[in-house]
């Protein structure tokens, strides 16, 4: 129960802070820092991938979304 | 075997010709090591991967790639022994390949990528037919991103022969004959998995960045491990699990550059829920790096925290739990811990541009991690779960033309 509520409450407060002016237009000029490798989120590539099969196989909540590679993890 | 992984090779070999003529070719070689122990067993899993992608046009990439998980040690095999000795924990002994095999494609303009792809696995007891679709835009001056993927599975999951009752039901000794028409001792389940995920990421400030994700699952068929049974009355019986599972999470990251350090702080929360009444946090606080141009170190720790599946139990003979009884202890609550490391190098380019003398750009990458498991309803009577301490060590070669 608690774990459903602080799901919903994050949920409510991410989209809080999405839509508040805080979203304000970052001009290009002033993305020298958000252009480092460091701030991207974008997937660390196969390392990413190999480490999410361990965790999908390993954490019976880990994965759930579209993940690729298919087998059962049965061993 | 040999087949496709000469048809792999011609596939690459073409996109190889295609960078000479055209543009840019990307190529990462990465192998993975995963070693669990931790008990009386331990396993040991090699995932070597590669993947390419060239440009053929400016609108339009190609990409294909293989991965395999070679696998071999001992898994508990029969969940609940009735006797303290360690060698009353039935095990099986494993040794398996599994090969992935994928290719797709990327249609991009200045604001927006819409990519698509399939793929194919295969081992000895289990096949997979997946394709992924997803659309990527980018809106007000790049400072907010939306992404909407989807992806489908058809498996097939090997197994033995049937029984009116699941309790009645015997565990698969091994794969031998798994997918063979002609032989009666063996049956194949399908498993249909659906997967659909939206994420957003919004730029906040010149030092700020926030992704949110949401995603669901649905999955339909077998969703037993075969190999596996449980102890719940005089006899073992096959794991029997619902045939049904939906599954959502919800994702919320932030990044944050630390100017006077030069560094990225990179926390985030998942939350998790199924309709097998799993609950789940996980929690991840990384820290990036940059040292000088050419290197970046990044650490991090994660604790993911869960309860169990509403059907599972500890013993199914003192305590059952309706129709369904599961040896997985993945699915029971439990805590796992996690800490590592990556440091990525890449090489600087000539006077010329060029690195190395053939590279627009060329990367290595060493990551290692350390992931230990708490189990604190998964007993073997007196006997220590095994299995518990994992280390996954990664190297990565990327490089592009």
């Amino acid at each position: 129960m608690a774990l459903r509520s602080s799901f919903s409450r994050s949920l409510l407060v991410a989209i809080a802070l999405c839509t508040s002016s805080a979203c304000a237009t970052v001009r290009p000029q002033d993305k020298e820092h958000l252009a480092e490798p460091s701030m991207a989120f974008s997937s660390g590539g196969a390392s990413t991938t190999h480490e999410q099969h361990v965790l999908d196989n390993r954490e019976g909540a880990s994965g759930g979304g579209t993940t690729r590679g298919g087998g059962c993890g049965c061993n | 075997m040999q087949l496709s992984a000469q048809r792999l090779c011609l596939l690459l070999a073409l996109l190889s010709v295609s960078a000479s003529a055209r543009a840019q070719l990307g190529v990462e070689a990465a192998s993975t090591v995963f070693h669990e122990s931790g008990g009386p067993i331990s396993m040991t899993v090699i995932v070597p991967e590669v993947n390419a992608e060239v440009d053929v046009a400016e609108a339009l990439s190609l990409r294909a790639g293989w991965s395999a998980d070679v696998v071999s040690g001992a898994s508990v095999a029969v969940v609940d022994a009735p006797a303290e000795s360690v060698d009353a924990i039935t095990t099986a002994s494993v040794t398996d390949t599994r090969h992935v095999l994928g290719g797709g494609f990327a249609l991009r303009d200045e604001q927006s990528t819409l990519s698509a792809g399939y793929r194919y696995g295969f081992e000895n007891d289990y096949r997979s037919h997946g394709f992924d679709v997803s659309a990527r835009t980018e809106l007000f001056d790049r400072n907010t991103s939306f992404e909407l993927a989807y992806a489908r599975s058809f498996d097939s999951v090997c197994d033995g022969p049937g029984a009116e009752d699941p309790a009645q039901k015997g565990r698969l000794d091994s794969s031998d004959g798994c997918f063979d028409d002609d032989d009666p001792d063996r049956a194949d389940h399908d498993l249909a998995v659906h997967g659909l995920q939206l994420s957003g990421t919004q730029t906040l400030s010149k030092l700020l960045v926030l992704q949110l994700g949401l995603s669901a699952q649905i999955q339909h068929g077998f969703l037993s491990n075969p190999y596996r049974a449980v102890r719940i009355g005089p006899t073992a019986a096959q794991e029997h699990h619902p045939e049904n599972r939906a599954r959502y999470a919800a994702t919320i990251g932030l990044r944050y550059w630390i100017k006077p350090l030069s560094g990225a702080l990179q926390p985030s929360v998942r939350l998790y829920r199924d309709t097998w009444h799993l609950r789940a946090a996980s929690l991840e606080l990384g820290y990036e790096q940059s040292l000088g141009t050419d290197f970046r170190v990044r650490v991090r720790g994660r604790l993911h925290m869960q309860t169990g599946a509403a059907f599972y139990s500890d013993d199914y003979v003192l305590a059952p739990r309706g129709q369904y009884f599961t040896g997985d202890r993945e699915l029971s609550p439990l805590k796992t811990v996690l800490v590592g490391g990556e440091l990525t190098y890449s090489v600087p380019p000539d006077d010329e541009g060029d690195v190395l003398g053939i590279f627009s750009a060329f990367s290595l990458k060493m990551k290692g991690d350390l992931l230990q498991t708490y189990l604190e309803e998964f007993h073997y009577d007196t006997v220590e779960p095994p299995n518990d301490l994992a280390l996954i060590g990664t190297f990565a070669i990327v490089a592009e033309i």
